[in-house]
């Protein structure tokens, strides 16, 4: 609103609808137009103000209602929506994990039967190259080979699927990796919008960046989150344990 | 005699447990037992057959640190070889766990030298 002149009413009007009084009652019209020509002359600036006043209320009430349905959308559609997409990520590395270790413990008894085969060969085998081979050891190790050989074949071929179906497994992280990414970008828009509400409500523009994060701190780190007062290696850990006399 | 040892693993990821329990397998230790948090640990602890503790911090129901702080204020568990394992990084709660008397503190990601070391080191002597 327009601040009202400090002026009485009176000293601000007085004469001049005394004129205009005066002019209507000579049923003098070019007087009394001029009269009110002058009044209203006097009342634009004060007219303007308001207008001035008027629109920017208008404009600030449209960027707020134009902001508050953007954060009803976050609320109501993409923050559960976030949320559910997150919840798939657990679930996808979860059993990609899970398939990778299936993997890891098939692969493990092939690989050892193979080694444990061959130290079992090597002794009658060194033998056999010194000519101190007994018949009967010969015959046993010439069966144990034929075994062997084929059994050494297979396994690799398991471990040689184990490991392509493990490379395979790994392609959860594209899929886990474009998840994450468009939820990083709605944390930047929802951060973007909440600087500008904070903003509209009158806070300085930027300082909701510079808002003490004492209720993130309060919480877990998580796996390979940085922060201060953090110990960001185990070389960290180990000094600071031997500080402690450990 | 100490690749007898009896293991218990206590983590809510499925997936860090079954990690765990094959890096101990590779190690040597076949005894392995799991829990996914304090509250379903302390029982198996109590039962008294487990040497060896190792723990994660962060678990729904009872925190790796309440059940280390249980662990200790239980005479008959009071000595027993807690390794906490965990993604808890900040100075303070090292410092925390090793007030309540914890026997070695390792950060996730770990490796497994990382892990045989503070076994090792925990049980007095190198165990290969």
């Amino acid at each position: 609103m327009a601040t009202p002149d400090p002026k009485p009413l009176a000293a601000r009007y007085g004469s001049r609808v005394e004129a205009l009084v005066a002019a209507l009652a000579r049923d003098d019209e070019a007087g009394f137009l001029a009269v009110l020509d002058d009044i209203l002359k006097a009342r634009k600036p004060a007219l303007i103000g308001e207008l001035r006043d008027l629109t920017c209320n208008l404009q600030s009430a449209l960027e707020r209602f134009r902001l508050d349905a953007r954060l009803a959308d976050f609320a109501e559609k993409e923050i559960p929506d976030a949320r559910q997409r997150l919840a798939h990520v657990l679930k996808l590395t979860d059993e990609a994990a899970h398939r990778t270790l299936d993997l890891i413990e098939r692969t493990g008894p092939p690989a050892e039967r193979t080694a444990k085969s061959a130290e079992a060969l090597a002794a009658p085998w060194k033998r056999f190259r010194e000519r101190r081979i007994a018949l009967r050891e010969f015959h046993e190790m010439r069966k144990h080979m034929d075994a062997f050989l084929p059994a050494a074949r297979a396994d690799a071929e398991l471990i040689r699927s184990n490991l392509n179906a493990m490379l395979l497994t790994q392609a959860y992280q594209d899929l886990t990796g474009q998840i994450i990414g468009s939820v990083i970008e709605l944390v930047g828009e929802i951060e973007v919008a909440l600087a500008a509400l904070g903003h509209l409500s009158g806070g300085e523009p930027g300082t909701s960046e510079r808002v003490p994060r004492s209720s993130r701190g309060e919480r877990q780190a998580g796996p390979g989150a940085t922060h201060g007062g953090i110990a960001t290696d185990q070389r960290d850990v180990d000094a600071l344990l031997s500080g402690l006399g450990m | 005699m100490s690749k007898h040892l009896k293991f218990l693993v206590v983590d809510d990821f499925s997936t860090m447990r079954r990690i765990i329990k094959n890096l101990l397998n590779e190690l040597g230790y076949q005894n392995v037992v799991e829990a996914d948090d304090g509250t379903t640990a302390l029982p198996m602890l109590k039962a008294g057959d487990i040497d060896f503790l190792i723990t994660d911090w962060n678990m729904p129901g009872m925190a790796g640190l309440d059940l280390l702080k249980a662990v200790r204020s239980d005479p008959r568990l009071a000595k027993l070889p807690v390794l906490m394992l965990t993604a808890e990084a900040k100075r303070e709660q090292i410092v925390e766990a090793a007030q309540a008397g914890v026997s070695g503190y390792v950060i996730k990601p770990f490796t497994s030298e990382t892990l045989k070391e503070k076994l090792d080191k925990i049980l007095g002597a190198p165990a290969k």
